[in-house]
């Protein structure tokens, strides 16, 4: 396809069909019981089990809830959705779609996109009526919000692509990374109060650029250039987006 | 130009050969047929030519276009319908069918034109807002057909598409099968009910244990096999006849039964229908009916899959 007008053409149908299957899962998907409890209970429990008797809380911590929030809520359609579309065969109707396996995985991202990004703003509007946390930087909370949202949305997409038709199973290894996740990010603990390997693994978790930042964004005072954030987000999403096509190629061959 | 081309396909999972070296073509405007027992191949057939697996050897093309290189140009040329009624239940019958044409890049004011076309040809119309989880299987069915059908392809997948349903809606989609070959569609139909293929296909292909056996044409297929003859005969529901006492008839090399029949095969048909009468005789019982019916495609396939026989006249592949 060399032709610039075809090319053009093609990204749009494929665009097109990404967002039929992100409104797709949004009419089915978005108010299933397993993932209300995991995408906006869970967040919220494991919040107050770390934030409640700490002196600082809650303002300094409202942008490490709503990290903790997007981590969970976004990743939690696609691991619910696909192994049930599989063993509905729908998934199926997807994989021999006149399109990309690259726009099926941006498809079912985006829904767990959309959903953290509504998600998102409940920690955001409590910190900003309820305690004195305002915002300094709205464009690093507006990167913020949208880049982690996606990151961990196409995450989810990522662990779904393994081949069960169980959402506990996915569930279950998403769970052993997403909780680790949240003790080495300097989301409830300090960066610098971490011990040194945990600041090494730090750094290969998108969590840590996620939270640092949205911290930008409220107090200005972060561990990282917000550009440095931004660069290791896009690195991350492009890096799941790429295994996870993989992936599907290889679990449904 | 030919709708399918299959040409050297095989594919290998681990250590088991799924397909081995499976050729064939399907004209564009036929009705091919593709037959084989569980497990013979039929569905790894079926994911290659839709560009849902890859093959480990050979080349499949769908109007020219590489299913492997070109999939979406391919997959562009046609609807598939997957042989489970894969809709979305949490969805209204038209979510559903609109979901399916957004897939396949169909304009607003096309789909929604077309979408009602569909939906009152399968006799949808009425339900079409309602949540198809309430939909009894064969409303799936017609709504599973109606979807593979909304972007006006050249070719149609068709997997099954009868199996287990209630008699109106089988009539329908076999009514739109016979509709869609005369304008012009090609469609591959696989199918266990090897009357449905023998009715509704130009061509057939058996496949079994990954390698086509035969390829044909139904009647063709029946004519290679005329040394399979039988006598379907009917007796008096009150008589007591048993498929053992039929076996020990001479000449007769199997005995079936078939609802309230026996169909006896032999290569003597004139002396086995005088021993029957014998035998009436008797024990005493009555006879109802008797028949000399030919050769059936499912005793191609019989012989074909589960006998092994190669037959002679039939292009058949060691």
């Amino acid at each position: 396809m060399t032709d610039p007008g075809e090319w053009c053409g093609q990204v749009c149908t494929e665009l097109h069909a990404a967002w039929a299957i992100a409104k797709k899962d949004i009419l089915i998907y978005y108010l299933k019981p397993n993932i209300i409890v995991s995408g906006m209970l869970f967040p919220i429990f494991m919040f107050l089990a770390f934030a409640i008797g700490r002196p600082e809380v809650p303002a300094v911590m409202i942008p490490g809830l709503i990290a903790i929030t997007i981590l969970f809520s976004a990743s939690s359609i696609e691991p619910v959705s696909i192994p049930i579309e599989r063993r509905m065969k729908t998934f199926d109707r997807l994989l021999s779609a006149p399109i990309s396996l690259h726009t099926v995985v941006l498809g079912e991202s985006m829904s767990g996109f959309l959903y953290s990004l509504g998600i998102a703003f409940v920690p955001l509007i409590a910190g900003l009526i309820l305690f004195p946390t305002p915002i300094v930087g709205f464009a690093a909370l507006i990167a913020g919000l949208v880049l982690t949202s996606f990151c961990f949305a196409t995450m989810g997409t990522l662990f779904a692509a393994y081949p069960t038709e169980s959402p506990g199973d996915i569930m279950s290894m998403l769970n052993l990374v997403r909780l680790p996740l949240i003790f080495v990010s300097g989301v409830l603990i300090p960066l610098e109060q971490i011990p040194q390997i945990g600041q090494y693994i730090a750094y290969f978790s998108p969590l840590t650029y996620g939270n640092d930042l949205i911290q930008a964004a409220f107090a200005g005072d972060t561990h990282f250039n917000p550009v440095i954030d931004i660069v290791m987000l896009l690195l991350f999403i492009l890096a799941f987006q790429f295994v996870a096509n993989r992936l599907y190629k290889k679990y449904n061959d | 130009m030919d709708a399918i081309e299959a040409l050297s396909l095989s594919k290998r999972f681990g250590t088991i050969q799924a397909l081995n070296q499976v050729d064939f073509t399907v004209s564009e405007g036929e009705t091919f047929g593709f037959l084989g027992p569980n497990g013979a191949g039929k569905t790894t057939t079926i994911r290659i030519l839709t560009g849902i697996s890859a093959p480990t050897g050979g080349t499949a093309r769908i109007f020219g276009r590489d299913i492997v290189r070109d999939t979406i140009a391919a997959r562009r040329q046609m609807g598939i319908v997957h042989e489970t009624s894969n809709i979305y239940t949490d969805l209204s019958a038209w979510q559903n069918l609109m979901f399916t044409a957004e897939l396949y890049n169909v304009g607003k004011k096309e789909r929604e034109k077309r979408g009602a076309d569909l939906f009152e040809l399968f006799g949808l119309s009425e339900r079409r807002d309602d949540k198809t989880n309430g939909f009894s299987k064969g409303m799936k069915r017609r709504l599973t057909l109606a979807m593979g059908l909304i972007n006006h392809p050249r070719l149609l997948f068709l997997d099954e598409p009868t199996s287990g349903l209630d008699v109106q809606s089988n009539l329908i989609i076999r009514d739109v099968i016979r509709e869609l070959n005369k304008t012009g569609v090609t469609v591959f139909l696989t199918t266990h009910n090897i009357e449905e293929a023998n009715l509704a296909c130009d061509r057939v292909a058996i496949i079994n244990r990954g390698q086509i056996a035969a390829i044909d044409s139904p009647e063709r297929l029946k004519h290679t096999i005329q040394s399979v003859q039988s006598i379907e005969v009917a007796f008096d529901p009150v008589s007591q006849v048993h498929v053992e006492d039929l076996e020990q008839l001479p000449h007769v090399s199997e005995v079936r039964k078939q609802g309230d029949k026996f169909r006896l095969i032999t290569e003597d048909p004139p002396g086995v229908l005088e021993d029957i009468m014998e035998y009436a005789r008797r024990h005493h019982v009555h006879v109802i009916s008797v028949n000399t019916p030919g050769p059936s495609l499912e005793d191609v396939f019989i012989r074909l899959t589960g006998l092994d026989i190669r037959t002679k006249g039939v292009k058949t592949v060691d």
